[in-house]
């Protein structure tokens, strides 16, 4: 099981990392992250977002770091990493906790995304029914194998550039006084908001489960740092947008600053611009649920060999659908992702560090043995 | 395989009918709104919605009905202050109401002194309704102009709608919910909103009302007027300045581009200085037959730019009498101090210094001489 090469008809080219990683890091969060980040550090906040993205940067390096040294080794994955590292009982245990991690990330997704639908559109659409019938889709992209679901990073990507090319708008009517005076908050308050960034960044982390699918992993390293400093700039231009379009005491009333910004563009035969940004959302979410789905399956398989991957992502995909319909209100919503959040920044700044330097001491371990 | 396509097809079918429709011939699409406030917390709430009276349908052969012929087309019903108007006429609808196209939310001058908060804050928490709508306020009464009948055969809605669109690309300022929320929920800035007003059987836009936080605090009335607090507020392209040089003498400046530009100094003393200056590039569309070129850009110029300065500093003078801030003063001010001390800015507004300086440049002057 250790040591299975990935037969490379199952594997992608290294440029499609740049798609995954871009893929992972938006998820719902882009839509309100504009109010918690000014919540703090007003005007000021783009300072933070830009130093989250360059940080990733590095935790990036990190993480290919661990999982170039760990090709000479064994399976160069979390889950088998894990094992490695800490043997099979606490491995596993670990193994399950990342799963549940990642299982967690992926319900607020969903559940996220449809609580926007029924906020903004349908206010009857059932929680479960349209976790359900969705489950069935990404059901169906998981089956492809990770291929097709890359292929479903790539479509994403391309569906969101004109989204994206929206921000222009913004610069018709932008109040660009309200970025200034620069610089006026705080390291404290800089801080504070640069941890609420957390759950924006996370994400492309998960590379450290789909490394071995990558072709020549070795060249996936460059297109890695491009998406995530497509990904700074992106959630840059949108603090800014939010900054220079809504005053401060209005962003602080905007739940989804992004879809009121929306809100107030109108084209001739498109009155309401943020419904299709919503529908639109729809690409952003079936990757990321896909991957998310993928990842917790292939754990479940490498945990217990016996049970197969497709048996598994069945009982995922139900856990989801019935996850989704437990969480019943903003409030639950709010308390969990919360914590996600948290436990999310915690893995990216403290344990995948601490992980580079355990494989580092069991490196001079054994080199001390030979 | 099969299962799978089978399945995914299934999928997006139930996927389109797990939620409610709204077939568009079947429901009403309120496109204005208006509140007349009547004392003691009570609202007259007007609504109306598009009909399209345009005979039978088209190939049907005389059978049928005819489109939406029989839709009404206005409702209206008392009610109470801060509630929305949609929900409230539902009973009266002869098809289901629906918000999602409104357009135009009037008010009279009783409910902007009564204060709109209730009415924002409410149109901010609906998701169901857009931000580029026109808000504005009636002189007169709201029911009034919303049935009232017109020498147009457009839906009044759209006729409204038009008319403050058309004008706010000259003249007026420019308000939409947008721009509105920016100023109401801004620390220093007070919001504004273009006054119509029905004539007979036009619409006619008299000003710009001026509000502080929600409530009503003045109005801006002229054309003349209405052109400085443009030029003031933003860049602009378009718009006339009627200036009477002498006793019954008027020459008509036509604006090609205007920018504004401020600058403000001392913004935490008690004196903060905000500074002006206007660069106006400018056609003249009529004068006196007997000047020429060179007259008007001697003399003329001058006391053009002389007039501006001064009602300039005297409109915002009359701001801070009524301590109102539409320009976004302290904004600006905010912007321009480091540490800006924004709880102590509303007793120092009122003696900030105003200067403003005007330069026009009169670019042509006709093509007679």
């Amino acid at each position: 099981m250790e040591n299975v090469k990935i037969d490379e008809t199952r594997q992608v080219s290294p440029v499609n990392t740049l798609f995954l990683v871009l893929g992972m890091q938006i998820g719902i969060s882009i839509l309100s992250f504009q109010r918690v980040a000014a919540q703090n550090s007003g005007y000021d906040n783009w300072v933070s977002v830009a130093l989250m993205g360059l940080s990733t940067l590095g935790v990036m390096w990190i993480v290919l770091r661990l999982l170039h040294n760990e090709e000479s080794y064994g399976q160069p994955e979390l889950f088998s990493m894990q094992k490695r590292f800490f043997g099979r009982w606490i491995g596993t245990l670990l193994n399950i906790y990342v799963m549940s991690y990642q299982f967690s990330v992926i319900v607020i997704f969903m559940r996220g995304y449809i609580e926007i639908i029924q906020v903004w559109i349908f206010p009857r659409l059932g929680t479960l029914s349209f976790a359900a019938i969705f489950s069935i889709i990404i059901w169906y992209t998981v089956m492809g194998g990770f291929r097709a679901i890359t292929g479903t990073f790539f479509l994403s990507f391309v569906y969101l550039v004109p989204l994206h090319l929206l921000n222009i708008l913004a610069i018709g009517n932008a109040h660009f006084s309200n970025l200034l005076p620069m610089f006026e908050h705080s390291i404290g308050d800089l801080a504070q908001t640069f941890m609420k960034m957390g759950p924006c960044f996370i994400g492309f982390e998960t590379i450290l489960y789909f490394y071995p699918f990558i072709k020549r992993p070795q060249q996936a390293g460059k297109w890695c740092y491009f998406g995530l400093l497509t990904t700074t700039a992106l959630y840059l231009t949108l603090s800014l947008v939010a900054t220079v379009n809504f005053s401060p005491g209005e962003l602080k009333t905007e739940v989804w600053p992004a879809l009121s910004f929306w809100k107030s563009i109108h084209f001739p035969l498109v009155d309401r611009l943020e419904y299709i940004g919503i529908v639109y959302w729809l690409c952003v979410l079936i990757p990321n649920v896909s991957l998310g789905a993928w990842i917790v399956s292939r754990g479940i398989k490498i945990s217990i060999p016996l049970i197969r991957q497709k048996y598994a992502l069945v009982f995922v995909m139900l856990m989801i659908t019935l996850s989704c319909a437990l969480i019943r209100d903003r409030q639950q919503f709010d308390w969990i992702s919360h914590w996600i959040a948290n436990i999310g920044l915690f893995c990216m700044y403290v344990y995948i560090p601490f992980l580079l330097f355990w494989q580092w001491l069991l490196k001079k371990k054994g080199a001390k043995k030979d | 395989m099969k299962i799978k396509r089978c399945s995914m097809m299934l999928s997006f079918l139930l996927l389109s009918g797990c939620v409610e429709t709204d077939v568009i011939d079947d429901i009403l699409m309120a496109e204005s709104e208006g509140y007349d406030y009547i004392g003691n917390d009570k609202v007259v709430g007007t609504i109306t919605m598009p009909n399209y009276a345009e005979g039978g349908v088209s190939g049907s052969g005389g059978g049928g009905l005819p489109s939406t012929a029989a839709m009404m087309n206005s409702a209206s019903t008392i009610t109470y202050d801060g509630r929305s108007l949609v929900e409230v006429l539902q009973k009266e609808g002869q098809k289901t109401i629906t918000a999602g196209k409104l357009r135009l939310m009037l008010f009279n001058q009783a409910y902007l002194q009564h204060g709109l908060n209730k009415v924002l804050h409410f149109r901010n928490q609906d998701p169901e309704v857009g931000r580029d709508l026109f808000l504005a306020m009636v002189d007169g009464s709201c029911f009034d102009l919303l049935t009232g009948s017109y020498l147009t055969a457009i839906p009044i809605s759209r006729y409204a709608y038009d008319l403050i669109f058309q004008n706010e690309q000259k003249n007026f300022p420019q308000t939409n919910l947008k721009s509105f929320f920016y100023n109401y929920y801004g620390y220093q800035t007070d919001p504004y909103m273009p006054i119509i007003k029905k004539e007979k059987q036009h619409l006619v836009i008299t000003g710009v009302a001026l509000l502080k936080h929600d409530k009503y605090a003045g109005r801006i009335a002229g054309e003349n007027n209405v052109f400085i607090f443009k030029a003031l507020m933003e860049t602009f392209k378009y718009g006339f300045y009627d200036y009477e040089f002498k006793p019954g003498e008027h020459i008509a400046l036509e604006n090609v581009s205007s920018q504004i530009k401020y600058a403000a100094e001392a913004g935490n003393s008690p004196e903060p200085r905000i500074t002006a200056s206007l660069k106006i590039i400018g056609y003249i569309r009529q004068g006196n037959p007997l000047l020429t070129t060179l007259d008007y850009n001697t003399s003329i110029k001058k006391n053009l730019q002389k007039e501006l300065e001064s009602k300039m500093e005297t409109m915002v003078s009359q701001f801070q009498e009524k301590r109102i801030d539409p320009l976004g003063l302290g904004d600006l001010v905010r912007s321009y101090t480091r540490n800006f001390n924004s709880s102590s800015w509303k007793d120092r507004y009122p003696n900030a210094h105003f200067r403003a300086h005007v330069t026009i440049d009169i670019a042509e002057t006709g093509v007679s001489k």
